[in-house]
């Protein structure tokens, strides 16, 4: 799993931020399975060379959101969560497509020429 | 973060004057436990004069420093053996092989932890019989840093630490900082240049300009709450948000937040373009 995540502290976007969002899409797109084992967060800030209390605010966040769940003594693990969850993952790109749109019509590009863009990127 | 009991560090309203110049300006800060804070500034913003008043090496001017819940000027001799402090230029030890100036240096501490004296010889590949000034400038940094680090301070003040350590030293150093900050609870003060290295390693930033503390808050918060806004006509800032600098319709504030600048044309910055920001002048007309 460490190596489908990766943050970038000069991005300027905080560093929990980047990691609790790509946690979730990992366990929306299903590469992170319910009850799957989280390594720790002493592993991850290893791994991703940050402070371990940013990496601990992250997991923190996604307990209290019921996307990962902590048992007294025992490593974090992915939630079972409801199959009539609704969040999907479309929901979950909404923000970004959201702000690609509002930059796009400040450009003054049209519609039909975003889509094309976004089928001209796909590959 | 716990709520912590008893800052290891404070500064209250602390003035340092030297004949010519005010180092420091009415600062006040609080280190806790588990912190690890990034102290950034321009040369001569007064870093270094913070570092050494917080030490007891310089006496301040006015206000009061506050190092182990004693008073700076009176440390108890056992408060000081809970500070580590590797200045910008280490160090002593000039004659010494490094294996006799390790035995004398850890003689000094009984916490010393001969598991992480091990580690760094063998990571940072120092041959014990060297002579200490045969030694390269960063691996001399490496010694150092490992000996004010061995002995598990509570308090770790590091005057531009990594400056001459490669990449891979560097990752080394901070895990181990890490360690140091959160298994020993120890606060940890450093001041860097490496912006990159800052944005990974802090839990804290601490900006400096012109002897003042401009900005002290935790580095995500940093990440949320300091945007470069671009003025529009008319654009007015409310009373919340704190303006840190101005150049034209360009400000940089902090406490931002989208509901108190609705509609405001926002960019994040990283540390570097924040720096940057934070010391554009106005060019004159």
């Amino acid at each position: 799993m460490l190596e489908q995540i990766n943050v970038n502290p000069s991005s300027g976007e905080p560093i929990y931020r980047q990691l609790s969002e790509q946690i979730v899409r990992l366990i929306v797109g299903g590469q992170l399975e319910a009850e799957q084992v989280l390594p720790s967060v002493r592993q991850m800030a290893e791994h991703l060379s940050v402070n371990p209390m940013t990496v601990s605010r992250a997991v923190q966040q996604l307990v209290e959101q019921g996307w990962l769940e902590r048992r007294r003594g025992q490593a974090t693990r992915v939630a079972n969560r409801e199959t009539s969850d609704s969040t999907s993952s479309v929901q979950l790109l909404k923000p970004q497509v959201t702000e690609l749109l509002a930059q796009a019509k400040q450009l003054g590009i049209s519609q039909d020429e975003l889509k094309k863009l976004i089928d001209a990127c796909w590959l | 973060m716990d709520m912590p009991l008893a800052p290891l560090l404070e500064f209250c309203d602390v003035t340092k004057q030297f004949v010519d110049k005010t180092a420091i300006s009415k600062l006040s800060i609080q280190l806790y436990p588990g912190m690890v804070v990034g102290l950034l500034g321009q040369n001569g913003a007064g870093k270094s004069t913070l570092m050494r008043c917080a030490l007891g090496i310089i006496e301040p001017s006015s206000g009061e420093i506050t190092t182990l819940g004693e008073p700076v000027h009176q440390l108890s001799s056992e408060a000081k053996t809970q500070i580590g402090y590797v200045p910008q230029q280490p160090f002593g030890y000039e004659g010494f092989t490094v294996s006799r100036a390790l035995a004398l240096h850890s003689s000094f501490y009984p916490n010393w932890d001969s598991e992480l004296e091990a580690d760094w010889l063998l990571r940072f590949d120092l041959d014990e019989d060297q002579q200490v000034q045969r030694m390269s400038v960063g691996q001399r940094q490496s010694l150092a840093l490992m000996m004010a680090m061995a002995y598990k301070p509570k308090l770790l003040i590091l005057d531009e630490p990594v400056a001459s350590l490669d990449p891979i030293a560097r990752r080394k150093f901070m895990s181990d900082l890490f360690d140091l900050a959160i298994e020993s609870g120890s606060a940890v003060l450093f001041s860097s240049h490496i912006t990159s290295d800052l944005e990974r390693v802090a839990s804290h930033l601490a900006l400096m300009r012109k002897g003042e503390l401009v900005l002290f808050k935790e580095m995500d918060s940093v990440r949320e709450e300091v945007k470069l806004l671009t003025l529009a006509e008319g654009d007015s800032i409310a009373d919340e948000v704190r303006v840190l600098n101005k150049q034209g319709n360009k400000v940089l504030v902090d406490n931002y937040s989208a509901a108190r600048c609705p509609n405001m044309q926002a960019e994040s910055l990283n540390l570097e373009q924040l720096f940057v920001a934070l010391h554009r002048s106005e060019t004159p007309q």
